[in-house]
């Protein structure tokens, strides 16, 4: 077993002719909370959906290198992309859960779907220990067949988040989690970040290097689509070796 | 200080062009509804429930009331299930060349003559079988039918946001389930809507039924096989006869028709509740 949850090796993401991702090596280790930040349109979101094989779905996305998880290649021709995903939650910039399925079932669903429990007992315990990890347990527990569009901004993100942990996955990938949050709702979720790195990896996109400087153990800042520095939150925020990274942290590079 | 205003005369002078134009859209409609409520009503009272169950020699339509469901039953087990997969294949490959060639082809689809579509089933089903038939009248209504299926179909899906897909695939779940379980369901409202019309759409059809279904108003239809009258054919048969008596009856028919429209659709429509994102 790999000491890393993630690793690149001379990863490239080509969009059609757009070289979006070049050439990144970048180790993350385990039980962190990683940051990835770096200006808009820089790679950042791509590369977060490098990690779980997201970029399938792009049809004119290809990608070359490799990414491994806990040392496992997962671009490699036989692995399953599907069974990655049971090992790498993800959390959106747009809090997205189900519409048409309940509080309940949406947690319900991803574990049904990979045959994760085998009861209801063990449905219902599973779904109250996912709700209390995200923090929303109380708010929600007398309404679990309400639809999630009652739920706030806030709320919604932390279902999205219960969902994910309910598959026990390994990693938790964060695109901007907080982009679309109120500031009540934003400090909840970094709290929870900050709970969620006992258990699991957590891989978190930023497009605001303060929430990177309060929340992450280590820090990657991306621009266009390079690896510029990477390493402890603490060092790269106060002595930054490339003089980008420093531009960037104060605030000149949008 | 600020007198009268050229702009606001300009904006008046739209509204009311807009306003008198939307009125003049909505007459003809207003028109046949009352039109056929009031020639309709008068021949339904006079005759009786024997209007909608009697043979065309008691004074009724039953058979033609029969007809149309039958038909339009046929059509929408034919038509539904194959059109939504290709309505799901052309969202899920809407760049591949099949794709393309279908959304194409669909959009061509759903302008074509309808008689034309009567005749081609003439060719490969009626002239074989040596009859009309209620099978080749469904199947000339399931040809018409379709494009309008697949069309909404993947329009109401395409419209879903893609983050739910994302959300979709990064639990594990397999495209197809995606389709079925997440996507389907989201835009469930979009899509019944589209069921909805094209099954209406094809209940009024008369063009591809003249030389498929056949008509058969002395009696209730015999089997699948065998020829079957529709409303609509109906009504076109009636209003070529000279009879005074029958035009009545034609009248009767189109409102039957109607209430059958404004009975069954608008609830059903208004049952569709939308999935609030």
């Amino acid at each position: 077993m790999s000491e890393f949850a993630i690793e690149t090796e001379d990863l490239n993401v080509y969009y059609g002719k757009n070289h979006v991702i070049k050439n990144m090596n970048l180790k993350i280790p385990k039980n962190t909370v990683f940051a990835i930040m770096g200006p808009s349109g820089c790679g950042k979101s791509t590369l977060l959906r490098s990690f779980n094989r997201l970029l399938d779905l792009n049809k004119i996305a290809r990608v070359q290198g490799s990414v491994k998880l806990f040392g496992e290649e997962i671009y490699s021709n036989n692995t399953d992309s599907i069974v990655i995903r049971k090992d790498v939650g993800m959390v959106f910039q747009y809090p997205n859960p189900f519409p048409h399925l309940t509080i309940y079932d949406n947690i319900a669903i991803g574990l049904k779907m990979n045959k994760l429990v085998k009861d209801k007992n063990e449905m219902d315990s599973r779904i109250e220990w996912s709700l209390k990890k995200a923090g929303l347990w109380d708010e929600v527990k007398d309404r679990l067949e309400d639809y999630p569009s009652n739920l706030s901004g806030g709320q919604k993100q932390r279902l999205v988040i219960a969902r994910a942990i309910a598959m026990k996955p390994k990693v938790i990938l964060m695109d901007e989690p907080t982009a679309n949050i109120d500031p009540v709702g934003s400090k909840k979720i970094e709290d929870l970040i900050f709970e969620l790195k006992k258990d699991y990896t957590v891989v978190l996109v930023t497009h605001t290097p303060a929430q990177a400087a309060r929340v992450s153990d280590y820090v990657a800042f991306i621009y266009m689509g390079e690896l510029v520095e990477t390493g402890k939150t603490g060092i790269i925020f106060t002595s930054p070796k490339s003089k980008t990274t420093e531009k960037y942290l104060m605030g000149e590079l949008v | 200080m600020y007198p009268f205003n050229l702009r606001k005369l300009k904006d008046l002078l739209f509204l009311v062009i807009t306003g008198i134009l939307s009125l003049l859209m909505i007459i003809p409609l207003l028109h046949i509804i009352f039109t056929v409520f009031v020639e309709g009503i008068g021949v339904i009272i006079r005759v009786g429930p024997i209007f909608v169950t009697g043979t065309l020699s008691d004074g009724g339509i039953g058979p033609a009331i029969a007809g149309t469901f039958i038909l339009t039953f046929l059509a929408s087990i034919i038509g539904i299930p194959i059109a939504f997969a290709v309505g799901v294949y052309a969202y899920e490959y809407p760049d591949s060349i099949i794709g393309r060639a279908t959304t194409a082809l669909l959009e061509i689809m759903l302008e074509f003559p309808t008689i034309l579509v009567g005749l081609f089933v003439t060719q490969i089903i009626v002239i074989p079988m040596g009859t009309y038939s209620a099978i080749a009248g469904a199947f000339s209504l399931a040809i018409i039918l379709m494009p309008y299926v697949a069309v909404y179909t993947k329009e109401a899906m395409s419209q879903i946001p893609f983050t739910f897909r994302e959300a979709a695939f990064g639990l594990g779940i397999s495209k197809i389930k995606t389709v079925f379980l997440i996507i389907a369901p989201i835009a469930k409202r979009g899509i019944l809507t589209g069921l909805l019309i094209s099954i209406a759409k094809v209940a009024g059809e008369t063009a591809p039924l003249l030389f498929t279904a056949g008509g058969l108003y002395q009696s209730y239809p015999q089997g699948i096989t065998n020829p079957v009258g529709a409303i609509p054919l109906l009504i076109y048969t009636l209003v070529q006869s000279p009879s005074p008596s029958d035009h009545a009856m034609a009248w009767g028919a189109s409102l039957v028709l109607l209430l059958i429209f404004l009975g069954v659709f608008i609830p059903l429509r208004l049952s569709i509740k939308e999935v609030k994102l």
